[in-house]
C-alpha cells in the first residue's frame, strides 16, 4: 500500500481503507453475486467493532490484512475473482482467516435483508404462522401419504 | 394470546428446605418434569430444582441465534476424540436449553417408540468389537402400558385417534422420493404438536419456530403441561434459576439432600427422602461426579466406574437437496415426517441396528452455521442461494454405546459457579461410520429420485439426543442403575433421564424418557407407601 500521510492510518483496522479491504475479503470468502455491499458492511462493521475490545484479535486482523495484500502479488483490490480465491485458500487455517470465517457465517447470514435476498421469510408478523401463508402449496409434486398403513410391520 | 391464558406460567407451593420429607427433582425437562408431575397427583409433595429461568411464550423469540443464546446451556463444554463435533464445535457438543421445561422447549417433536429387540441388542446384535453392548433390564413388553400413556399425556398424533399432521412443503419431497425409492413407511408422524386442539393447547400454526420456543404451546413440553398440572395439585415447589451443584448423603451412604446455587450466588441446601437427577446425560453424569465423598471417592453411586461412560448421542447427520422449483422447507413443522424403513435391524447393510429419515429444516442464520460446518467460497454459497429451494432431512439411528465414550470433569476449566466443566470424548464406532454411509446414501437417492440438481451431505450437528452415561442394568457391576433407574449403590437415588438409557436405540429418546419417568413415579410412590423410602 502506498504511504499514508499520518503513518498510522493505514495499521488502523476502522479506516475507509481497512474496512473496504475486508469487505472484499469477506465477499471473496462468501461470494454471492445477488448481494450488495451493504450486508457485507454490516457484517464486517460488527467484526471490527467487536475487535475493538480485545487486543490480540486486533492485532491478528492488522497483520491478516497486510497479508492478504501481499500474497497474491499485488494488492488484494486489483485482483480477480479467481486470483482472490487464490490468496484466502493460501491463508486458509490462520487465525485471521478463521476469525473472520466463523464471524461471517453468523454475522453476514444473522441479518432480515440478506434473507430476503435468499427467499428466507422468518417469522409471520401476527403469530399465525404459514397455515394460510403457504406452509403447503407445493404443486410440481403429489400430495404424498401422511399415514403409514403398513406401520405395524416396522413399528415394533 | 392474553396474558392470562399462558399455561406455562404459573405459581407453585413453597416448602422449607428442611422438609426431609419431599422429593428433590434435579431438572424441569421431560424427565424431572414427567416424575414431578405423576408424584405430586400421587401426593407426594416435591420440590424441583431447575438451573435455567422460567420463561414463557411471552419471552419466546422467534429468531434462531437469540432464541438459542436466550436460552441454550452455553456454560462451556470441552471435547476430545475422533467424533467430528470435536473439531467443527469444540466447545458446544451438545445442544440443550437450561430453563424450565428443559430442551423440550426446543425439541420438535418426533416420537417413536423403541422396539422390541432395541432392548435386547447385547443378544441381538451378539458381539460387536469395541462396543459395550448390554441388554436393558426391561423389555419393550415391560414398556408398552406406559408408552400408551406417555403418548396420551403428550398428544402424540397417529395414536389415540388424534389425527396426523399435513404434510408441508418439505414433507411433500421426502414423501414423494422416499415413495419413488419403494420405501413404505412414510408419515408424518407421531409427533407431539397438536394437529388438532388437545389438552387445552391449541392447534399448530405451522410457524416453522420448533427449535426455538412455541408461542403458540401447541407443542407438547413439560413447562405447558406435567408442571402447570403438578403445580394445581400444591405439591409441587418449582424454583427456577437454581443449579444444583451437590447431592449430600447421611453416614450410611443414602441421599440426604443437595446443595444449590441460586440467582445471587448463594448456597442452600435443601434437604430430601429421595433425590432424583434429571439433568440429561452429560449434567448428570457430571452432578454425580461432582457429589464425590469419602464414602463415594470415585463420584456418587459409582462403585461400578460406569458413571459418566456409554455416553451416546445418536448416528445423526444430514442431507440437503436442491431442486429447480421452490420448496420453502421453513414453513411449517419443523420435524412433521419421518421414512421409517431402515429402522430395522438386518445387517445385510453391513451395520448392526437401524436408523430413521426425518424431516428437517434450519432457517437461514443455522443453515449457515450448520450446513457444511468450516465451509467457505462458492461451493459454500451455492448451497446458501439454493436456500428457497432445498428441502432437508434428517438421519437419527442408533450408535455403539462403548465404554470409553464418556463425560468426565475437566480438570482446567470451571464454569461461573467455580464448578469443574464437563468434558465430553467421543470416538465414532465403525458401526456408526459405515450406518451415517448407508444413511447419506440412500437420503442422497431419495432427493434424486425426485430431480435434486445438488445433494449435500451434512456431518452432526451439536447432540440434541444425549443418553446413556448412568445406564441401567441388571447387575450392580454393568451400570450405575436398577430397572427403576434407582442406583445400584443408593436406594434412595434415582436417574430420570436419558441417561438411564442402557443402549440407544433408533429412536428420538423422549417418549421413552417420558414413559420411563411414569413407570419410575408409580416405583417411587409404592416404595414410600411401604416405608422403604
Ligand atoms: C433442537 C432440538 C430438537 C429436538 N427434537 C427432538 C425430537 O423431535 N424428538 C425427541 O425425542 N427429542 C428431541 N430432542 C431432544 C429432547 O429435547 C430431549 O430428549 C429431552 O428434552 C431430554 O429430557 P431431559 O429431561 O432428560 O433433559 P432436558 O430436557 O435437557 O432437561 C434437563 C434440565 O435440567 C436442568 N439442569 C441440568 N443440570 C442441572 C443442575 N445441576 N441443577 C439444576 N438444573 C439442572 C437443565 O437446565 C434442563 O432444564 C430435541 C432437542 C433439540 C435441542
Amino acid at each position: 500500500m502506498a504511504t499514508t500521510e499520518t503513518g498510522t492510518a493505514a495499521t488502523t483496522l476502522t479506516s475507509q481503507a481497512s474496512l473496504a479491504l475486508l469487505k472484499d475479503v469477506a465477499r471473496a470468502m462468501f461470494p454471492h453475486p445477488s448481494f450488495p455491499d451493504a450486508p457485507y458492511e454490516h457484517a464486517v462493521g460488527t467484526i471490527v467493532a467487536a475487535a475493538e475490545a480485545d487486543l490480540r484479535v486486533r492485532a491478528q486482523l492488522e497483520q491478516g490484512l497486510r497479508d492478504v495484500d501481499v500474497v497474491g502479488g499485488a494488492p488484494f483490490a486489483d485482483l480477480d475473482d479467481a486470483a482472490r480465491l487464490d490468496v484466502l485458500r493460501s491463508i486458509e487455517g490462520t487465525a485471521f482467516f478463521e476469525h473472520v470465517r466463523t464471524r461471517l457465517v453468523t454475522g453476514l447470514y444473522d441479518q432480515a435483508p440478506v434473507w430476503d435476498l435468499l427467499g428466507y421469510q422468518g417469522p409471520c408478523p401476527d403469530g399465525n404462522g404459514y397455515l394460510e401463508r403457504g406452509f403447503d402449496d407445493l404443486d410440481w409434486l403429489p400430495d404424498p401419504q401422511i399415514e403409514d398403513p403398513a406401520r405395524e410391520e416396522i413399528v415394533r | 394470546m392474553s396474558a392470562t391464558e399462558i399455561r406455562g406460567r404459573f405459581d407453585t407451593a413453597s416448602f422449607d428446605e428442611d422438609d426431609s420429607d419431599v422429593v428433590v427433582i434435579v431438572g424441569s425437562g421431560p424427565g424431572g418434569g414427567t416424575l414431578a408431575h405423576e408424584l405430586c397427583e400421587r401426593g407426594i409433595r416435591c420440590v424441583v430444582l431447575e438451573a435455567g429461568p422460567h420463561l414463557t411464550a411471552e419471552d419466546y423469540v422467534q429468531d434462531e441465534w437469540e432464541a438459542f443464546n436466550q436460552m441454550a446451556w452455553l456454560d462451556p463444554r470441552t471435547t476430545s476424540g475422533s467424533f467430528r463435533l470435536a473439531k467443527d464445535f469444540p466447545n458446544l457438543p451438545a445442544w440443550t436449553v437450561k430453563a424450565v421445561g428443559g430442551t423440550a422447549t426446543h425439541w420438535a417433536g418426533a416420537t417413536p417408540r423403541f422396539k422390541a429387540h432395541e432392548f435386547k441388542t447385547a443378544s441381538t446384535y451378539g458381539e460387536v468389537d469395541g462396543a459395550s453392548l448390554l441388554d436393558w433390564p426391561i423389555s419393550l413388553e415391560d414398556l408398552e402400558p406406559y408408552y400408551d400413556r406417555a403418548e396420551e399425556k403428550m398428544g402424540v398424533t397417529h395414536k389415540g385417534g388424534r389425527p396426523p399432521l399435513p404434510a408441508n412443503n418439505n414433507f411433500k419431497v421426502m414423501g414423494n422420493g422416499a415413495a419413488e425409492l419403494g420405501y413404505r413407511h412414510i408419515a408424518t408422524g407421531p409427533y407431539a404438536t397438536n394437529s388438532v386442539p388437545f389438552d387445552g393447547r391449541p392447534a399448530t400454526v405451522q410457524d416453522g419456530f420448533n427449535f426455538q420456543g412455541d408461542k403458540q404451546e401447541s407443542k407438547w413440553s413439560p413447562l405447558v403441561s406435567e408442571l402447570p398440572k403438578a403445580a394445581l395439585t400444591g405439591n409441587l415447589d418449582l424454583r427456577a434459576s437454581s443449579h444444583v451443584c451437590q447431592i449430600t448423603h447421611d453416614a450410611r451412604g443414602r441421599a440426604d439432600g443437595v446443595l444449590y446455587v441460586d440467582e445471587d450466588g448463594a448456597l442452600h441446601r435443601q434437604k430430601a427422602r429421595a433425590v432424583c437427577v434429571a439433568g440429561n446425560a452429560i449434567e448428570t453424569a457430571r452432578l454425580l461426579l461432582l457429589s464425590d465423598s469419602p464414602l463415594f471417592p470415585d463420584g456418587l453411586a459409582n462403585s461400578s466406574g460406569q458413571v459418566g461412560r456409554n455416553y451416546m448421542r445418536h448416528l445423526t447427520a444430514s442431507v440437503y437437496g436442491s431442486f429447480d422449483k421452490e420448496v420453502h422447507m421453513y414453513r411449517g413443522e419443523t420435524m412433521a415426517g419421518v421414512v421409517a424403513d431402515e429402522s430395522r435391524h438386518d445387517t445385510d447393510r453391513g451395520f448392526a441396528g437401524g436408523y430413521y429419515m426425518q424431516l428437517i429444516s434450519l432457517g437461514v442464520p443455522f443453515m449457515a452455521a450448520f450446513v457444511d460446518p468450516g465451509g467457505w467460497g462458492p461451493d459454500f454459497t451455492r448451497i446458501m442461494d439454493d436456500y428457497a429451494s432445498t428441502a432437508g432431512m434428517w438421519l437419527v439411528g442408533e450408535d455403539m454405546p462403548q465404554s470409553t465414550n464418556r463425560v468426565t470433569l475437566d480438570g482446567g476449566m470451571t464454569d461461573a459457579h467455580g464448578l469443574p466443566v464437563p468434558h465430553v470424548h467421543f470416538d465414532d464406532h465403525q458401526n456408526d461410520l459405515a450406518m451415517r454411509e448407508h444413511a447419506w446414501t440412500q437420503g442422497t437417492k431419495v432427493y434424486e429420485a425426485v430431480g435434486a440438481k445438488n445433494v449435500k451431505r451434512t456431518p452432526p450437528y451439536p447432540s440434541t439426543h444425549n443418553i446413556g452415561t448412568c445406564r441401567m442394568s441388571a447387575r450392580p457391576e454393568d451400570g450405575v442403575v436398577n430397572e427403576w433407574g434407582q442406583a445400584h449403590d443408593v436406594p434412595n437415588l434415582f436417574v430420570s433421564d436419558g441417561s438411564q438409557f442402557t443402549t440407544g436405540a433408533a429412536a428420538n429418546p423422549t417418549l421413552t424418557i417420558v414413559a420411563l419417568g411414569i413407570r419410575q413415579a408409580e416405583h417411587i410412590a409404592s416404595e414410600i407407601g411401604r416405608g422403604a423410602l
